[in-house]
C-alpha cells in the first residue's frame, strides 16, 4: 500500500506584499524521489525551507508522518526528522568531516560517543568519504567532499525525508557526478527524497516524479518523461526546450541536422 | 641615569611590585568581566528581542559617548552619593570593566555578522535549537574572528588601567608618580615605567599569536601572525 509520507496543502508565503509561494500542493509518498525544476525566483528553495520550518509558512498545512508540523512549537523536534542539503554546503566550518556529522548525534539525539561514533562512520562510508578525510576541516576538502559529509551528516539522523536544494549547482562536472551518484544510490535504498536541480539526467533517472514551479506555484507535474519531454504546458515547453539546447540532447539543435 | 635607575629598583622594587600586581589584578578582572558581559551584550544585541535590543543599543551609546574617566570619577564620587561606598581599587575594576563590556561587546557584535547566516540556518536544519546553534556554531567561529580586537583591547586596558591613578588605586602609575616625588628621579621613574608597560604588552600580544595559531581553523582563515 501507498503511504503519504508528507502532504503540503495550500502552502502560502508571502514577504511584505510579494507573494513567494501561492497554493502550492503536493504529496510524496514513502520512498519516493521527487524532483522540482523550475527557474530562478520561482519559490523552490522556499518550499523547501518552509517544509523544514527555516522559513514559517502564512497560510497551509504540512503534514509529516501524520504529524501536523505547521502547528507545533517544538520547530527543532521537527527539523530533526528532516535532512537538508544546501547548495554551498553549509558544513560548520570550525569542526572536522566526523564532528560535522557526530554533532547532531550528540547534541540532538543525545547518543552515546560510541554509538555515536560508529553511526557517524558509517554514514560517511556510505557516502564514500574514506578514514584519511575524517579528520579534515571543511576548508581543506573538495566541494563534492564537502557536499557528500553534508550529505552524510543528514542520513547519519535516520530522517524521514531529506531535502536537497540545488546540491550540486556549486559544484564542477566530476564532481557533480560524484554527489548525484551518492543520492542515486540513496533514492534506490528506499529514502524519501524531495530534489531541487536542473539535473535533467538525474531527473529522468532517479525521479519518481517531477513538478515543474514557476511564480510560487506547481505548474505541472508528472512522469519525468512527460515533463521533461512531452510537457503540457507552454511554459514548462519554453523551459525545457531551452534546458535541452544546453544539454545539447536534441537533435534539431545539431549542427548536422541543420546543414540538411 | 643608569645607576638611579638601578636606585629606584632596588629600593623601591617591591613598592613597584605592589603596583605592578594592583594593575594586573584592575586590568585581569575588568578585561575578562567585560568578555564575558560583552559576549552577553553581543548575543542579545544581535539574537534577542526588539526591545532588549533596543535598551542595550542606548547603554552601548550611552558609554561609548562617555570618557572612561568620567565614568570612573561617576563609580568612585556620585555612587558613594547614594550609598554605595567602593575602595579605589574596586571603583577602578567597575568602571573599567563597564566600558571595556561596551567595546568589547561591538567587536564581537561585528564578528558574529561575520559568520554567514547560512551557518546558523544549517546548525538548525540538524535540529539544534537557536540557543544551541548560537553557542556550539556561531560563538566559537565569531571569538576566532574576534580574537585579534579581543587581545589588542586586553593590551589596551593594561595601559589604560593607569587612569584609576585618578581615584587614588595604588596601582603602577601611582606608585611610581609616588617614587617620582620622594627621589626626585622622575625622569628615571617614568622611564622604568615606559619600560614596564611596553615589556608586559609585547609578552600580552606575543601570548596572543600563539592562541590564536592553536585555535586557527585549518585551510580556512589563513592568517600568519
Amino acid at each position: 500500500m501507498k503511504v503519504d509520507l508528507l502532504v503540503v496543502e495550500d502552502l502560502w508565503k508571502f514577504y511584505g506584499k510579494e507573494v513567494i509561494l501561492k497554493n502550492v500542493n503536493f504529496n510524496v509518498e514513502k520512498g519516493e524521489t521527487k524532483v522540482i525544476i523550475g527557474p530562478s525566483g520561482a519559490g523552490k528553495s522556499t518550499l523547501l525551507r518552509c517544509i523544514n520550518l527555516l522559513v514559517r509558512p502564512d497560510r497551509g498545512r504540512i503534514v509529516l508522518d501524520g504529524d501536523v508540523i505547521t502547528e507545533r512549537r517544538d520547530v527543532h523536534n521537527i527539523r530533526s526528522q528532516i535532512g537538508f542539503v544546501f547548495q554551498h554546503f553549509n558544513l560548520f566550518n570550525h569542526l572536522t568531516a566526523i564532528d560535522n556529522v557526530l554533532l547532531g548525534l550528540i547534541k540532538v539525539k543525545r547518543l552515546s560517543r560510541e554509538d555515536a561514533m560508529r553511526k557517524a562512520k558509517e554514514a560517511l562510508l556510505s557516502v564514500g568519504i574514506a578514514e584519511d578525510l575524517w579528520r579534515k576541516y571543511p576548508a581543506q576538502l573538495s566541494g563534492g567532499q564537502q557536499q557528500r559529509v553534508a550529505i552524510a551528516r543528514a542520513i547519519a539522523m535516520d530522517p524521514k525525508i531529506i531535502l536537497f536544494d540545488e546540491p550540486t549547482s556549486a559544484l564542477d562536472p566530476e564532481l557533480i557526478w560524484e554527489v548525484l551518484n551518492v543520492m542515486e544510490k540513496l533514492s534506490r535504498n528506499g529514502m524519501t527524497m524531495i530534489v531541487v536541480t536542473h539535473e535533467l539526467g538525474f531527473a529522468i533517472k532517479v525521479a519518481h516524479e517531477v513538478m515543474f514551479m514557476d511564480g510560487g506555484t506547481i505548474i505541472e507535474k508528472g512522469l519525468p518523461e512527460q515533463i521533461l519531454l512531452n510537457p503540457r504546458s507552454e511554459r514548462v515547453r519554453r523551459f525545457m526546450e531551452r534546458m535541452w539546447y544546453l544539454y545539447s540532447m536534441d537533435r534539431k539543435f545539431w549542427r548536422s541536422e541543420n546543414a540538411k | 641615569m643608569l645607576n638611579n635607575i638601578l636606585y629606584i629598583l632596588f629600593n623601591y622594587g617591591s613598592a613597584l611590585e605592589v603596583g605592578l600586581r594592583h594593575t594586573i589584578i584592575i586590568t585581569v578582572t575588568s578585561y575578562f568581566t567585560g568578555l564575558v558581559v560583552g559576549l552577553l551584550i553581543a548575543v542579545l544585541r544581535v539574537y534577542g528581542g526588539r526591545w532588549i535590543r533596543g535598551v542595550l543599543g542606548i547603554l552601548v551609546e550611552i558609554i561609548r559617548g562617555t570618557p572612561m574617566m568620567v565614568q570612573l570619577f561617576f563609580v568612585y564620587y556620585a555612587l558613594p552619593e547614594i550609598g554605595l561606598l567602593l575602595n579605589p581599587v574596586a571603583a577602578s575594576i567597575i568602571a573599567i570593566a563597564i566600558n571595556s563590556a561596551v567595546y568589547q561587546s561591538e567587536y564581537i557584535r561585528a564578528s558574529i555578522s561575520a559568520i554567514p547566516y547560512s551557518q546558523f540556518e544549517s546548525a538548525l536544519s540538524i535540529g539544534l535549537t537557536k540557543s544551541r546553534a548560537v553557542l556550539t556554531i556561531i560563538l566559537p567561529q565569531a571569538i576566532r574572528v574576534a580574537t585579534p580586537a579581543l587581545v589588542n583591547e586586553a593590551v589596551y586596558l593594561f595601559k589604560y588601567s593607569s587612569i584609576a591613578y585618578f581615584v587614588t588605586a595604588p596601582e603602577l602609575m601611582y606608585i611610581g608618580k609616588f617614587i617620582g616625588s620622594r627621589t626626585f628621579l622622575y625622569v628615571e621613574m617614568y622611564i622604568v615605567l615606559a619600560a614596564i608597560y611596553v615589556a608586559t604588552s609585547i609578552v600580552l600580544t606575543e601570548l596572543a599569536k600563539v592562541i590564536e595559531r592553536r585555535y586557527v581553523i585549518p585551510g580556512l582563515l589563513k592568517s600568519k601572525a
